[in-house]
Parts: structure tokens; C-alpha cells; sequence
């Protein structure tokens, strides 16, 4: 709402620049974009909040102006001549849905002259951003704009049998609209119609019809002013997409005791504009008339929000200037300050919203100013509880990144064909009833889908060696009922090492991402690793996670999957270079973390010294190290303490269908230092046992 | 002179020795041996080797000059070879020393140029990662505001228009609702309640009352959306922290204090404050808070003289929206009105961290470009 400097100094006797102004009203509620000096004087521009509706005219930030300046808000008194006439006789007027229309007033001019508007109102409409048409429709915006009523003038003459209603609109009906359109109406918001009834002649409170439209030869006027319900009135602008200013205040609420003030207005500005002779009275149809509601306002409850008081003569002096005349009642009456005090207050007809005593409180402490309250910071009373995932979370993500994975955020919104590389089976999506774009109409039912795009903006944005991972949700539905999962993602491209003075390049590999993972698993007492994968993933490279220190129980379901992207998948995301990726379940993961963490023990360090052998074998490919260690162990030496892969190699000295692979076991003893010879002796039976066992042979090292 | 490889590896008398004199050759021999090898060291492995070659205490020259001259020697000569050795002693043990500390200075002019490290050259890089600025900045929020007793609750970003909207005091047809463009969800045929994306994570106020008791001093992180197309100030995910305390003695005071806490410890003691009324259906009296401009520290002329581009010369920022809770939320919880009171915050991370971090693009946030995720390991 553009708000006129001159046009509030109509009605309040204000002083202060119009930059004081703007900067009075952002602080007692009225929030300002901007204040500018344009040809017609300063104009503020005023975002008026939903709920003050009453501040979308000229007179009600007047009043706001009254009560923070302390100012005295003059009275609007139109007194328009009459003429013997009655308007009575003149028009007929009835109400068919008096819930959707709780007032109608009417007034008939006769022999006016439809001509343009005077500089000083054009000046007036360009200031406020509304278009100049004709004498009659600019004033019924110019005292829309003055007192927030909107108005509606009609071509008398063209208003069959000089009668007028308001009525449920059909099912279906047409009307065409002053802007030129014609639109289909329905029965949830009502029409103003003429003569018999069947025509309507403009959808209230929203827009007139082009049918009873005044022109330069319209001769007699009939102005309405009317009242019409808020909530119908935003449905119908919402259905019909047309928001008009008269919707705009309609719709959140207009001041049914203004309608008739604002009609005499504008027909006090017609003769004066215009000439012509006003019929004498109104015609005023008002079913809605309601006695104004009784508010009190109790000193004990205001200290009890605001924690600060304000005095007995301003808490009165800023209801008196909103219009809420308090009257102190009660106990103490005369006791200036006491605990007890006591105000009953008439809740104004242009201040619907306001109806409880907090809202009599808010009214105060806004004009009197929320810096008089001093701040105070509240003991606690309770410790304060982090989540219960916040420290096995911070590991993990600590863990990742001094793994060198950088955190990622991404957005869940993506395109069906491309969740649907990466959804499970059986997973129904989330799908969006009203998507910003097909690109963006799925939430995420994994997060492999945005890690995968997120590498993708990396390569395409000249950065190869990527590793990322986000912690987040999958989104997903059950029936009708929403899933949301907790899930950390992880993904990687490019180089595990760079080129650099003390080192070789080297890609990644899966083996970065299964080392990596298992970092994480070591945090919730280790990693199984079972064959298998997602469709996403290539065949020879991938594997399933799973929680717990003995291997899972086949088909027990998994914590995630890791992999290399399939080659199908990653040309769908043009990604030209090998892609990692891994998704886990987070909840079980984290409860792992904490029940591991819980669990352990201090092991007493050993005493006596550990003895290492090395054992390179020859062994048939397809021969996983797990069979080495399987086989090694079902010897139950107690002394082994470690059994690790130190080398493996292929191709040169080894023979085809072979490969060559350097276990190295660690002996040690918790009660004495292990001898040559029980070491030869424990390093025999591994020998023999791998042999026999795995067909292994040890090659000469 | 007896020309032996390694005279110290046997005894005087296998080496022919039988006078003092003799003796005094010996050692002035292995004496000058020792000025020799000691002038060729220049840097510590050098100087260790020649420690350990000296005074080793297993094999080192001097322990093998007491175990194979002094010990063995005959009573005649044990007082001369014990001298010798005493005076080789002190002098190897000083000059390595005073090796050690010419390496160590670096003031050893022979200090050969290769052995010396370039510093400008870079150490080993391990690559590292990075936290994500938005997270960092909810950490800092949480730690705040934790340490004035809130603790952190979580929860779903799909929620009912119940928790959304009407919990909320915004029931449908609100003019409130039109401001906050809603993403819904296609759900089957039949099912019994909409769903939407959570617009704000004030469902969580309801969520939690629903289950505590006062006092209930909570902020909940998370992600919200809006429907909004997307440009450098708005997208359709952005980031709140809600808060929320209710007791039975929370006022407006208690509530900016809180509010004045935390933005100091956030923006720094400097950051002026002002709340100024607004609306918001959940709270009364609604606030929206404002901090002096900290591009231009309040002047609202810019740097280079004219009017600040961040506060438009208002020397003020709009941080987020607030209030006391309004007691018709509390009927929707089963709390009291009348004996219950509390205030209620949501401010927006994003926005937030681009006001701190002066980006000028929330689009950043999301891309995920390691260019950008490295600025802010
Ligand atoms: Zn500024």
C-alpha cells in the first residue's frame, strides 16, 4: 500500500519528516519497504500485514500515526445536500445469501457528468499506483484508498428494473467482468445481480460487471457500498485468479460500519467532481449488524506475557487513540499502577482480528514500544539434551572427513527416470502433486540419485578427483503414509592420490571405498561384506555391508551397498570416468556405534614380545584370502593374533589360473616369548594345512 | 707403526705394544682418525652414525678399546692405556657434542645445500575433507544454544496440514497459507490425509508439546520447502532452526534476552538488536527481529560512500520472525493458557550463513561444487 505523506496530514496533524514517519510505523507494527520523494510528495511504501486490514487505507495509518505520535485522529464527517427524491424509491435492494453478505447500502445521483478526473485526484490514483478511468470510478477508488472500503459505481440506467441483489452465484454461470473476460463461475461465492435476478452484474467483492458499466454518457449513478465475506471472497479470487484490490480487502476483512461513511464520501465527491443531484438517504440492507465484543485487559495477565509494565495513563491513552475506548473497572479503580487494575475495552468494527485479551496486550506493548521491555536471558531449569544420534553422527562424519570426503547438501526434488535407476525394488516413490518441473517432481527415494548429480556438477565443472558424502534422508511411501530414512551416501571419482613431488598418482579404487567404509564399521565393532549388489552397481565390483562380527545370516537385509557404478548407468549422467558409490541405513548403524562404544573394554597390552612369518603362496584364482584365513584359523592356534594380506600380484613368475599372494601372521604369546621352534612348528602346520586344504603352494621368497 | 685395518679390534700385545710411548701413538693414531671422520659429517644421520661408531656401548671404538687394550693390557702398561683412553674419551664426547650443536644451529657453514629442505615447497598433501557451511552454521546455532539449556529434537519433513497449518493457529484459507506456496504430495486414491513438505519446522512446537510437559525448552534443525522458483535469493529448500521454550513464567522479556543472547555470541558483542512488531498466526505479540547491518555497521552508507546495497541504507537486516506463543496453540496441545506461557523463534540457516559468509548466491548451498565446499573445511 502506497502510503500518501500529504494525504495522512489530512487527518492527523503530523510534523515529523516522513522518514521519522516510516521509521515510527516499522517499529510500532506497520512494516516499511521504502519511503521515496516522487512529483506528488513523499510516498511510504506500507506492507500492510494480513491481519490489518484496516491499515489499507490512508485513515487507518492515520490512526496508527495518532497513537504513536500522541496525536488526535480527525473525524470524517461527509454531509452531502440532498436532494427531495428519495433513493428508497429509486432502487430496491435485497440480500439472498446474508451469510455471504452482511451489508449492501445503496445511493442513486442523478445527471451527473461522466468526465476525466481533476489533476489533484489523477495525482492522487498515479501516486498510489491505480489507473485514472473516469470522475465516478476514480473516486470509488480514491475513497477506497482514503478509508479502506472498497466501493462500486453502476451505470443506473442499465441496471434493469432499478433493483439489485446479492445471491449465491450457479453452478456454471458467465459473466463478463469490467476487465473485458468472461468467466465461469460456481456456487461457493456470490454474484450481485439485477431485475429478476438471472443476470449477474459483478462477482462480489471482487470485481463489477462490464454490463452496468459506467461511461462517459452514463447520466445517473448508483454507487454501492456492501460488505461481503472474507473467507468467500479469498476462495473465489483464489479460484478465479483475479486478486483485485477490492478482493485484497474483502478478503481479509473490511469494516461493516464504514460502508455507509464511505458511500456518503463518494457521493459527496461526485457532486463536488461530477454535479448532479444525490437522492435523498441510503438505501441500507444490513442482516451482518453485529453489537460490538467486550475485551478486558487485566494488568496481572499483561505483566504475566510481557515480564515489564507500562503506566496506567498510557496503557489508556494507546487504546483510547486505536479506538478501543478502556474503561478501568473493578477493584482499585482509582489506584494508579495497581496489580489489580482492569480495563474493559469495545473491540472497534474495523479491528475484527482483535477478540482475546492478548491481543489487547500486543496492541500496548507495539505502540508503546518493544525496546521499553528489557531483555533477560531465563536460568534453565532442566539440562539440555543433545540428540541421540549427535555422537555417533559426529564420528562418522569426522571419520569420513579426515578420510578426505567433503559434505554435501543436496535438494531431494529429482526426475523419475533417474530415481528410478537407483530405487530398490518393491520401493514405492514419493511423488509431488504439484512439482516445480518434471526434473523436480520425485523426492529422492535414495541418495545415490543427488550423489551421483553432485559428481556430475563436479566433472562438468573441470573438478576430477572428487569425494563427497552427504548425510540425509530417503523419502519414500508406504501406502499412504510417508517413510523418511536417515542415510549417508557417499560417493567418489577421479584420483585416491595425486601426482605430486613425494608421490605417484593413483586412481580410486573400490578397494579406497571398502577400506573407507570399513573406517566407519570399525566405529560400530567392524563390517561383514557379502557378495551381491544393487542393479546400479557393476557386477564384478560391489558388495553388501552388513552390521555384526560373524557373517550375516543369508538374506538378512543389509546396512548399504557399495559399488562401482555401472557402466549404463553412469552414461546416463554423461559421467565418463569410474564412479564409487555407497548408501547405509543410519539409525542401526548409529545404535551399533553407541552399543559397541558402550561395550568396550580395556585389553591389557601383552608383555611378551610378537613374532611375524611371512608365507607367500601360489594360489588358484577364485581362492579368496577368506579361505586363508578360514583355513589358518581351523588350526585354533591361540598364539595367532593377526592374519593379514601384505602383498598379492599376477602375471610376471606366475603361472595363468594363479595368483601369487604374501599373507603375513603375527604370533604372541600372553604368558611367555615364543621360541624358534614353536614357531617353526605353528608355521608347518599352516603350510600343510593351506596345501591339503586350498591346494595352496608356497612359492620360494 | 703397526699398518692394522682395525688395530682397536685386538689386544696391545698382538699388536707389538710394550712401552708408554707406544701407546701414546696408538691413540694419537685413532685420535686423528676420529678429527677425520667427524669434519666429513655435516648433517644429523651423519652425526648419528658417528656417535654410534664411537660410542656405541656395545661395539663402539671406545668400549672396544676398554675391552680389548685396557682390560687385557699387563699391569704395566694398564696406567698409560687407562690414561689414553681417559683423554680420547674426553675429547670424542666434546667434539660430538659440539657437532651436534653446529648441525642443529644449521650454523655449519659445510651444511651441504641438497641436505637442506626447500620450505616453500608444499609437505605431503593427504587429501581432507570438509564440513558443509550450512552444517557448520547449525553447529554453532546448536552449541549456542544448548548452552543455555535447549535441547535439540528432530523431525519429519513430510508432514500433515494438521501439524503444518492448523496446529498452528493457520487454518485453512488463512491469507497466511498464500504466502508460504506448499508442495504436496500424490498420494493413492483414499488416502485420509493429505501430505505436504513442511513449510517451516514450527510442526515441531506441536510435535514436541504433544509429548513433553513444560518446562520445554527445544530448537529443531532441519530442511523446509517452499514452493518458490528458485534464483539467487529464494530456493525451494532452505534450512530453519525452531525454537521454543514454554514454562510457567516465560515473558517477552526472557524472550528477546534469549533472542539479544544469541545473536551476540553468533554475529559478535558489537551487533545492535531492535524487534519490531509483526504478525504471524502462531505467536502474539509477533516480532520480527532485526540486526544492525554488519556490511556497513549500522551507517547504511557503504565503504566506498554510497547508500549500503545489503540494508539499502537502512543500516538494519531482518534475521527471522518470532513471537510469544499464541495461546491458541496451547489448546491444540492440552497446555493451560492461563498457566503457560513461552516464545517461539524459526530462523533461516541459509540466510543466516550468507549474511555472515557474504554469499551472495543461496544456489551454492546446493550445488555442491568442491570449490566452493573447500573455502569452508
Ligand atoms: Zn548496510
Amino acid at each position: 500500500m502506497k502510503v500518501i505523506y500529504k494525504w495522512l496530514q489530512e487527518f492527523v496533524d503530523v510534523t515529523a519528516s516522513p522518514a521519522d514517519v516510516a521509521s515510527r510505523l516499522a517499529l510500532s507494527g506497520t512494516n516499511i519497504g521504502s519511503v521515496e520523494n516522487g512529483p506528488h510528495g513523499a510516498v511510504i511504501d506500507a506492507e500492510v500485514g494480513s491481519n490489518r486490514p484496516d491499515c489499507l487505507a490512508h485513515y487507518g495509518i492515520a490512526r496508527e500515526l495518532g497513537a504513536v505520535y500522541k496525536l488526535p485522529l480527525k473525524p470524517i464527517s461527509s454531509r452531502p445536500a440532498e436532494g427531495t427524491a428519495k433513493a428508497a424509491e429509486a432502487i430496491k435492494v435485497e440480500i439472498q445469501s446474508p451469510e455471504l453478505c452482511g451489508r449492501f447500502t445503496a445511493r442513486v445521483i442523478r445527471g451527473a457528468k461522466i468526465q476525466p478526473s481533476p489533476k489533484w485526484l489523477k495525482d492522487r490514483l498515479e501516486a498510489s499506483g491505480v489507473a485514472s478511468i473516469s470522475n465516478a470510478v476514480d473516486i470509488s477508488n480514491y475513497v477506497m484508498l482514503e478509508l479502506g472500503h472498497p466501493l462500486h459505481t453502476y451505470d443506473y440506467d442499465k441496471v434493469r428494473d432499478h433493483q439489485i441483489g446479492v445471491r449465491r452465484a450457479k453452478a456454471g454461470e458467465k459473466i463478463r467482468t469490467l476487465d473485458g473476460l468472461e468467466r465461469t463461475l460456481d456456487s461457493s461465492l456470490s454474484v450481485v445481480y439485477d431485475g429478476d435476478r438471472s443476470r449477474a452484474v459483478g462477482i462480489a467483492g471482487i470485481m463489477g460487471g462490464a454490463d452496468t458499466e459506467i461511461s462517459f454518457s452514463t447520466k445517473n449513478i448508483l454507487i454501492e457500498c456492501a460488505w461481503f465475506e472474507p473467507i468467500a471472497v479469498r476462495k473465489a479470487a483464489r479460484s478465479l485468479k483475479l486478486h483485485t484490490e477490492a478482493s485484497t480487502r474483502f478478503g481479509r476483512g473490511v469494516d461493516p460500519e464504514t460502508a455507509e461513511l464511505a458511500s456518503r464520501r463518494a457521493a459527496e465527491l461526485i457532486l463536488e467532481l461530477a454535479g448532479g443531484e444525490l437522492l435523498e438517504g441510503v438505501v441500507d440492507v444490513y442482516p451482518g449488524k453485529r453489537a460490538p465484543k467486550k475485551i478486558q485487559l487485566t494488568r496481572a495477565e499483561f505483566l504475566r506475557v510481557m515480564g515489564a509494565d507500562v503506566p496506567d495513563r498510557e496503557i489508556e491513552a494507546i487504546l483510547s487513540a486505536l479506538g478501543f475506548a478502556p474503561v478501568r473497572v473493578g477493584e482499585n479503580r482509582g489506584a494508579q499502577g495497581s496489580l489489580l487494575a482492569a480495563w474493559e475495552c469495545t473491540q472497534p468494527s474495523w479491528r475484527a482480528e482483535v477478540e482475546r485479551e492478548i491481543d489487547l496486550i500486543e496492541e500496548v506493548a507495539r505502540i508503546y514500544g518493544l525496546d521499553k521491555f528489557p531483555p533477560r536471558l531465563p536460568a534453565a531449569r532442566q539440562g539440555a539434551e543433545r540428540l541421540a544420534k549427535f555422537e555417533p553422527e559426529l564420528r562418522v562424519r569426522e571419520r569420513l572427513i579426515g578420510l578426505g570426503y567433503r559434505e554435501i547438501l543436496t535438494i531431494p526434488h529429482v526426475a523419475e527416470e533417474r530415481d528410478a535407476l537407483f530405487r530398490p525394488e518393491g520401493v514405492t516413490r514419493a511423488r509431488l502433486a504439484n512439482p516445480l518441473s518434471e526434473e523436480a517432481s520425485i523426492l529422492r527415494s535414495n541418495g545415490l540419485v543427488t550423489m551421483a548429480a553432485a559428481l556430475e556438477w563436479n566433472l562438468n565443472h573441470g573438478q576430477r578427483n572428487v569425494r563427497l558424502f552427504e548425510i540425509g534422508r530417503s523419502y519414500r511411501l508406504l501406502g499412504s503414509t510417508s517413510l523418511e530414512t536417515p542415510i549417508l551416501t557417499i560417493g567418489a571419482t577421479g584420483e585416491a592420490r595425486e601426482k605430486g613431488i613425494y608421490d605417484t598418482a593413483r586412481q580410486y579404487e573400490f578397494a579406497d571405498l571398502k577400506g573407507d567404509l570399513d573406517a566407519i564399521g570399525a566405529l560400530a565393532g567392524g563390517f561383514q561384506w557379502q557378495e551381491g549388489g544393487a542393479a546400479w552397481t557393476h557386477a564384478a565390483r560391489r558388495g553388501t555391508v552388513h552390521l555384526g562380527r560373524s557373517n550375516p545370516a543369508p538374506h538378512s537385509a543389509a546396512l548399504g551397498v557399495a559399488g562401482q557404478l555401472a557402466r549404463r548407468v553412469a552414461d546416463k549422467f554423461k559421467l565418463r570416468q569410474d564412479v564409487f558409490l555407497a548408501e547405509m541405513e543410519l539409525d542401526s548403524l548409529y545404535e551399533e556405534i553407541r552399543r559397541e562404544k558402550e561395550a568396550r573394554r580395556y585389553e591389557p597390552l601383552p608383555r611378551f614380545p610378537a613374532v611375524e612369518r611371512d608365507f607367500s603362496l601360489l594360489l588358484a584364482d577364485g581362492t579368496a584370502f577368506s579361505d586363508v584365513v578360514k583355513t589358518i584359523r581351523s588350526l585354533r592356534i591361540g598364539e595367532i593374533t593377526s592374519i593379514e594380506a601384505a602383498d598379492l600380484f599376477r602375471g610376471k613368475n606366475v603361472p595363468p589360473g594363479k595368483y601369487s599372494l604374501l599373507v603375513r601372521v603375527t604370533f604372541q604369546s600372553r604368558e611367555a616369548t615364543l621360541t624358534d621352534r614353536q614357531t617353526s612348528d605353528f608355521s608347518l602346520k599352516i603350510v600343510s594345512a593351506l596345501e591339503e586344504q586350498l591346494g595352496a603352494r608356497l612359492r620360494a621368497s | 707403526m703397526p699398518n692394522i685395518e682395525n688395530p682397536t679390534a685386538t689386544t696391545l700385545s698382538a699388536l707389538g705394544v710394550t712401552t708408554a710411548a707406544a701407546i701414546a701413538d696408538h691413540f694419537a693414531a685413532i685420535r686423528s682418525r676420529f678429527d677425520a671422520e667427524s669434519a666429513s659429517i655435516h648433517d644429523e644421520s651423519g652425526w648419528k652414525i658417528l656417535r654410534d661408531a664411537w660410542l656405541g656401548r656395545k661395539s663402539g671404538v671406545l668400549a672396544q678399546i676398554t675391552d680389548n687394550w685396557l682390560k687385557p693390557a699387563p699391569a704395566d702398561l694398564k696406567r698409560s692405556a687407562g690414561a689414553g683412553l681417559n683423554e680420547l674419551r674426553a675429547h670424542v664426547e666434546s667434539q660430538i657434542e659440539s657437532r651436534r650443536q653446529a648441525i642443529e644451529s644449521g650454523a655449519d657453514q659445510s651444511a651441504l645445500a641438497h641436505d637442506h629442505i626447500d620450505l616453500s615447497l608444499p609437505g605431503v598433501e593427504r587429501p581432507t575433507g570438509s564440513h558443509h557451511l550450512v552444517r557448520q552454521v547449525f553447529e554453532q546455532i546448536e552449541d549456542i544454544f544448548v548452552s543455555i539449556g535447549f535441547s535439540v529434537v528432530e523431525g519429519p519433513e513430510i508432514e500433515t496440514p494438521y501439524y503444518n497449518f492448523e496446529a498452528l493457529n493457520i487454518p485453512e484459507f488463512h491469507p497466511v497459507r498464500d504466502d508460504m506456496d506448499t508442495f504436496y504430495l500424490d498420494l493413492p486414491k483414499g488416502a485420509s490425509t493429505p501430505l505436504l513438505l513442511r513449510t517451516h519446522t514450527s510442526p515441531m512446537q506441536i510435535r514436541t508439546m504433544e509429548k513433553r510437559k513444560p518446562p520445554v525448552r527445544v530448537i529443531v534443525p532441519g530442511k523446509v520447502y517452499r514452493r518458490d522458483n528458485p534464483d539467487a535469493t529464494h530456493s525451494f529448500i532452505f534450512h530453519q532452526v525452531e525454537g521454543l521454550a514454554v514454562d510457567a513464567d516465560i515473558t517477552f522479556c526472557d524472550f528477546t534476552g534469549t533472542i539479544e543472547y544469541f545473536v551476540k555470541q553468533f554475529f559478535g558483542h558489537g551487533v545492535k538488536t531492535r524487534f519490531r512488531p509483526s504478525y504471524f498466526p502462531f505467536t502474539e505479540p509477533s516480532v520480527e527481529f532485526d540486526v544492525s547491518c554488519i556490511f556497513c555497521g549500522g551507517s547504511g552508507t557503504s565503504a566506498a560512500g554510497g547508500t549500503c546495497s545489503k540494508c539499502k541504507g537502512a543500516g538494519w537486516i531482518e534475521l527471522f520472525g518470532a513471537g510469544m506463543v499464541d495461546p491458541a496453540v496451547y489448546g491444540f496441545v492440552n497446555y493451560d493458557a492461563k498457566k503457560v506461557s513461552g516464545f517461539a523463534f524459526g530462523m533461516g540457516i541459509d540466510r543466516l550463513a550468507m549474511l555472515k559468509y557474504q554469499i551472495d548466491d543461496i544456489q551454492v548451498f546446493f550445488q555442491n561444487d568442491v570449490r566452493f565446499l573447500r573455502q569452508f573445511p
